[in-house]
């Protein structure tokens, strides 16, 4: 009882602020109400006793990228208006796709394996199974292949970012390391006579 | 979960990893050699590339087993099939390479240019190795992250910056969608692993039919972006004609050939039961993707944008091999994706050699009067695109007769026709161009950077083109026998 109570708050939380993201007349909003929406998601994970990607959801994506996000907003000057020109051209393309795949999932999610009382489908382990510790070890054994392509992913993602932004400006000032290491006594000190 | 033992087995077969593990190498090896040699001999670093994709493709078919190998659990599997495919995207990207070097040399930071390139390449051969949707997907994002850098490194030039940018855009939109598709898929049978995919659904598909037919829907809208199939080619045009030339040439092969792969894989492991919707889902879109394609590259006069159209027409008729569902069908797919390649590269190698002072050369205008000028390569861009176009017996008209005839085997002869008539269309695009290099007065002067790596290259290019159409058996043979295991 009181856990299909927490499950319909959180999740009816979860579905109020995605709306919100999406609604926002403010974009800073919209982020605002994205990390509400992590926070709702978070505690549908740890209903599921699945509580490290509780945790890892509310570090990485509310600690870091949201935050990143909001830095990236706050410098951009994004005009609203110009942004919402054309709505109403797109509206009823748009409303037809919406409805069409509204119909769609509600018909998925009433087949199969997501009729058969959804919540049943989640075990609940107890708290001798330590949900850090069996991720790891799937993680490092059986999908260490995904793993590692997952590291070079990111080191791509690295080279691709720094490869796109770098410029050697001439007008800037750079220290030159070895110039400073060879650098000799006659060439900074003048004896005068005096 | 509970039943991981340790110490956990030491993967096995690790071996068939041989040639992904030379390249990741590689790549980052060259990461920090660049660092380490002057600005005038970076053409080191695109050699050593180069070799590394030749390696690559080598160790592919030396790692080849028998049969079947399959390492890591699981997650990688190594067939006839997937070295192949391996095989030809190693030699797209070494042509890639290769045709980047003259192209590339006044940028700055070219040396993680040829690097993001091996990545790419990486990306695509864990992909077409993939039997289930973490390496596949994982694959999938490494080739295509890679590639929107690719397509953004001019970023002087605005409209690479923007080309780059919409990729990148509906690029991770589709990524979104294949992964939405997929966890209905995951939801329906409890797996990652096509093959486990598909036997679940064999059996159990009756109740939770509609979301499975939802995964499928997902994942083919998703799989159709990556390979550019109407009406998910919005972003192709601009894409191809934002980025450098090597890299339009590039993504016009390689990449298809992954995506056409991981497309014949999950057809027919993981959804071989719900095989009558895809084949109607992908019918409809081999239509609309071979009348877009077509009929829209006429009014192009960039050859850049025209040859991205032509792309999306040649998706269009591949797809026929899709749709046919046969072991000729898929065969007839490799054939297209191989000869396609030479037919490509040759024509992006000859566009990137009218490059010259001040003239980017990719105006069909820029080709008026090439016959008086250089007869060598009137000829061969000549041939190149009667190939394009399917005359016969030029290696083209083979790549189309593949898969027609699959599809006509498989009783789909109405679509065929429409084919057959839009491949009419299409010689009137390509033939139009030779027209300008045969007919037309020349307007502004021809001034060639004669560089012998892209003399070789377009000779050898035309050559194979020649010669495939004299005598495309082997080659047949091969993709016929590259299939062999699959159904």
């Amino acid at each position: 009882m009181l856990e299909s109570l927490f499950f319909y708050m959180f999740g009816g939380l979860a579905i109020v602020s995605a709306m919100g993201v999406v609604l926002a007349r403010n974009t800073m909003h919209s982020v605002m109400f994205l990390i509400f929406c992590f926070f709702n998601a978070a505690g549908l994970f740890l209903m599921l006793d699945a509580e490290f990607l509780g945790i890892i959801l509310i570090l990485i994506y509310v600690g870091a990228v949201m935050v990143l996000f909001m830095f990236v907003i706050m410098m951009l000057e994004i005009n609203t208006a110009k942004l919402r020109e054309g709505f109403l051209q797109y509206l009823p393309t748009g409303a037809v796709i919406a409805l069409a795949l509204l119909i769609e999932f509600v018909g998925a999610s009433r087949a199969g394996v997501f009729s058969q009382g959804a919540k049943a489908t989640a075990e609940h382990f107890g708290r001798e199974v330590n949900n850090t510790m069996e991720i790891g070890k799937v993680l490092y054994t059986k999908y260490l292949l995904g793993f590692e392509i997952a590291a070079i992913i990111l080191l791509v993602a690295l080279v691709g970012a720094i490869v796109l932004t770098l410029r050697t400006r001439k007008d800037a000032k750079y220290q030159n390391i070895s110039a400073q290491v060879n650098v000799r006594k006659e060439d900074r000190l003048r004896k005068v006579r005096m | 979960m509970a039943n991981v033992t340790f110490p956990f087995p030491f993967p096995e077969h690790l071996i068939a990893l041989l040639p992904e593990m030379v390249v990741a190498v590689m790549a980052m090896f060259l990461l920090l050699f660049d660092l380490f040699i002057p600005k005038e001999r970076k053409v080191l670093t695109a050699w050593l590339a180069t070799a590394t994709a030749i390696v690559a493709g080598v160790a592919s078919l030396q790692v080849m087993g028998a049969g079947t190998m399959v390492a890591f659990y699981g997650m990688f599997v190594l067939d006839p099939f997937a070295v192949f495919s391996k095989v030809l995207i190693c030699a797209g990207t070494a042509l890639g390479i290769i045709l980047s070097i003259d192209y590339m040399k006044d940028e700055a930071n070219v040396g993680e240019y040829y690097v993001l390139m091996l990545f790419a390449m990486l990306g695509m051969m864990l992909m077409v190795s993939a039997n289930n949707f973490i390496t596949m997907y994982l694959g999938l994002e490494l080739m295509a992250l890679s590639v929107y850098v690719l397509v953004g490194y001019q970023r002087d030039t605005l409209r690479s910056s923007e080309a780059a940018l919409k990729y990148f855009i509906l690029g991770s939109l589709s990524s979104g969608m294949l992964l939405y598709g997929v966890t209905f898929l995951y939801g329906v049978s409890g797996s990652f692993d096509f093959k486990l995919i598909g036997d679940a659904l064999a059996d159990g598909g009756g109740s939770a039919r509609a979301a499975t037919l939802l995964g499928l829907v997902f994942v083919v809208a998703g799989l159709a972006f990556k390979v550019s199939m109407a009406p998910f080619h919005m972003w192709t045009p601009d894409a191809y004609e934002g980025a450098p030339t090597p890299i339009t040439a590039f993504m016009s092969v390689a990449p298809k050939v992954a995506g056409f792969v991981i497309f014949i894989r999950i057809l027919v492991d993981a959804l071989p039961a719900v095989q009558q919707e895809a084949e109607m889902i992908l019918i409809w879109m081999a239509v609309l993707t071979m009348a877009i394609g077509n009929l829209a590259a006429i009014a192009q006069r960039n050859i850049k944008r025209m040859l991205a159209y032509s792309t999306i027409g040649h998706v269009g008729f591949v797809m026929l091999g899709l749709i046919a569902g046969t072991s000729e069908g898929y065969a007839g797919i490799l054939v297209y994706l191989s000869i396609y390649l030479f037919m490509t590269m040759g024509a992006f190698a000859i566009i990137i050699l009218m490059r010259r002072e001040g003239i980017q050369g990719e105006l069909l205008d820029d080709f008026a009067g090439l016959s008086r000028a250089r007869p060598g390569y009137a000829l061969a861009m000549g041939l190149l695109l009667f190939s394009l176009a399917g005359i016969p017996f030029l290696g083209g008209f083979w790549a189309k007769y593949a898969v027609f005839i699959a599809a006509v085997q498989a009783g789909h002869v109405y679509l065929v026709l429409y084919a057959l008539l839009f491949s009419a269309v299409g010689a009137f695009y390509y033939i139009r161009v030779v027209k300008y290099i045969y007919f037309d007065e020349a307007r502004v002067a021809f001034n060639f950077n004669d560089s012998a790596v892209m003399q070789a290259t377009v000779v050898v290019m035309t050559l194979v083109i020649v010669m495939l159409g004299l005598y495309p058996d082997p080659l047949m043979g091969l993709c016929a026998s590259a299939v062999a295991g699959l159904i």
